[in-house]
């Protein structure tokens, strides 16, 4: 069954991708953070066993599994899929999977939280991410009570997702805006608004790939709904913003254009060795040369799928055996090579 | 990491002395810091410890220090997370530390979310008592959803494990709740065998 990721893209230029996470708490539990061994195990198995016909929900073939139960490479390329977050990894306390087959919906129970609801898309589509996130609360809601209170809302273990738990983000490609002098100052002020603006792999000019995550920073004090509403505005927001200024360099350095773009596609498709940060550099760079329409594939391609292909852990696991360094770069030039398609 | 000279606290003070070039860590709660003079050591703090703070710790300079060291103490009785231990991660250990903490955070909680109180989502099943506060009717809260053959099931494997782990005042309360959800069953049983006779 094909990943989420592995979709046609949306058609609409610069969005990567949408998600919505929950953070519940059953009330008949202390947080993660104080439970011992023995509490973590019996609150995960309780959970699960309720959740065990999850798909009766929607359809969706769900597989369940214990954090434990993984190998290290496996858990790093679930990070890598940012179903697991990088804290949770580490943990040595039962923590439980529930993942369905196109990793578009995951369940994390007993992580920072007893449960972490995530829904996944491409494009921008919060709103029906979060009917989706909304049901699979509700669903949980009915066999857990939740710890709630009437001023913070669903209660949390950081107080930074206090209220309704929910974190909307919506992940950007600004190849242009983020080379731009003022670029900076942009993330700071998007705090005034509430958003949280920050590279996907790093911050700053470390960020290759130029992938931007638009996050609502507070939890409490708004609707879900207008979270979603302030979230999809922001990242509408900034991709008019790289689409202006993209246009002007297209009208103004066409030929430099499309010397990057066709440039990027020769070396990702015939490079024998390539680094993550050049990869990241050329993937973006194609990026914006299929989303200028300066050339289209033969096949569709997701180029955000490549991006998430050629990270370390997911190499490795293709590869079965440990790669040196140098052999993670030939193994990563050849993902890209048998995965890109040839241009019309 | 505990702090290796009471054991009791968390250590978030690391220091290194160098003694003849051979270089010790050490791993200390701000309190036995404080109470060990380490003036005589080079000791370079790296900890997440704001310096400010624990220069005031160990000196007694501020004035508000202690009054600080008594806000620090207060624990909340369900998960024994102290002030100190929320200041220094974040972090809770359980919802009623929300309503213990409720006074000293409220100020940081607007400082992080804004001047707000929850306006979004409520429990759609939830105990009646939680919502009768604000006077909501919440739908009858059924928890859990499972039927008694799927309790029983659970029930019989906890029992097990409690008596393989040798917790048998556990594993009796296990055995209580088994029988008496065995017996729930048995009136319906025997009327369905009456009634099939
Ligand atoms: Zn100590
Ligand atoms: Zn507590």
């Amino acid at each position: 069954m094909n990943k989420w990721f592995e979709q046609r893209e949306s058609g609409q230029p610069n969005v990567v991708s949408s998600r919505i996470r929950l953070a519940r708490n059953w009330d008949k539990y202390r947080f993660p953070k104080s439970l011992t061994a023995q509490e973590s195990e019996e609150l995960v198995k309780r959970l699960e066993y309720g959740l065990k016909n999850l798909k009766e929900l929607d359809g969706k073939e769900y597989e369940y599994a214990y954090l434990e139960e993984l190998d290290e490479l496996s858990r790093r390329a679930l990070r890598e899929r940012r179903i697991l977050s990088s804290g949770i990894i580490e943990k040595k306390e039962t923590v439980g999977l529930i993942v369905s087959r196109d990793e578009s919906v995951s369940i994390i129970l007993n992580g920072d939280d007893h449960i972490r609801i995530q829904v996944i898309s491409p494009g921008l589509h919060l709103g029906e991410l979060w009917k989706t996130a909304d049901q699979m609360d509700d669903y949980i809601n009915a066999r857990f009570s939740y710890a709630f209170d009437a001023k913070y809302g669903y209660l949390t273990s950081f107080p930074t997702n206090v209220g309704t738990g929910m974190r909307a983000s919506v992940v950007l490609h600004l190849p242009t805006l983020s080379m731009g002098k003022k670029f900076q100052s942009l993330v700071g002020d998007m705090s005034r608004f509430g958003i949280t603006l920050r590279g996907v792999y790093g911050e700053g000019s470390e960020n290759y790939g130029a992938l931007y995550e638009v996050t609502n920073q507070k939890t409490l004090g708004s609707s879900e709904q207008e979270i979603i509403n302030l979230v999809t505005q922001t990242a509408n927001q900034l991709n008019h913003q790289e689409q202006q200024v993209r246009e002007r360099a297209l009208k103004n350095h066409r030929l430099e254009r499309e010397d990057e773009a066709y440039k990027s596609y020769g070396v990702l498709k015939y490079a024998r060795r390539l680094s993550a940060k050049d990869a990241m550099i050329f993937l973006s760079q194609m990026m914006t040369g299929v989303d200028d329409g300066i050339f289209t594939f033969r096949e569709s391609c997701s180029i955000y799928r490549l991006m998430l292909g050629i990270q370390t852990a997911n190499l490795q696991k293709l590869s079965h055996e440990p790669l040196s360094k140098e052999e993670l770069d030939m193994a990563r030039a050849a993902y890209i090579r048998n995965e890109l398609p040839e241009l019309c | 990491m505990l702090c290796e000279k009471c054991k009791i606290r968390e250590a978030n003070i690391k220091y290194t002395e160098v003694i003849n070039g051979v270089k010790n860590e050490h791993n200390l709660c701000a309190q036995c810091a404080k109470e060990m003079d380490l003036g005589h050591y080079s000791a370079i703090f790296d900890g997440e410890f704001p310096l400010g703070k624990l220069l005031s710790a160990l000196l007694g300079l501020e004035e508000s220090s202690q009054k600080e060291d008594k806000l620090q103490q207060i624990m909340c009785p369900s998960c024994k997370t102290t002030y100190q231990e929320f200041v220094e991660n974040s972090r809770f250990g359980c919802p009623d530390c929300y309503g213990v903490f409720d006074l000293l955070i409220g100020d940081k909680i607007k400082k992080l979310q804004g001047n707000g109180t929850h306006i979004g989502k409520k429990p759609k099943y939830q105990k009646i008592e939680a919502l009768t506060r604000e006077g909501e009717a919440g739908q009858p809260f059924a928890e859990p959803e499972l039927s008694r053959d799927e309790q029983l099931e659970i029930l019989k494997a906890k029992l097990q494990e409690a008596v393989l782990k040798e917790e048998y005042q556990l594993a009796a309360r296990y055995r209580d709740e088994i029988r008496s959800l065995s017996q729930e069953t048995q009136p319906e049983n025997s009327t369905e065998g009456r009634s099939g006779e």
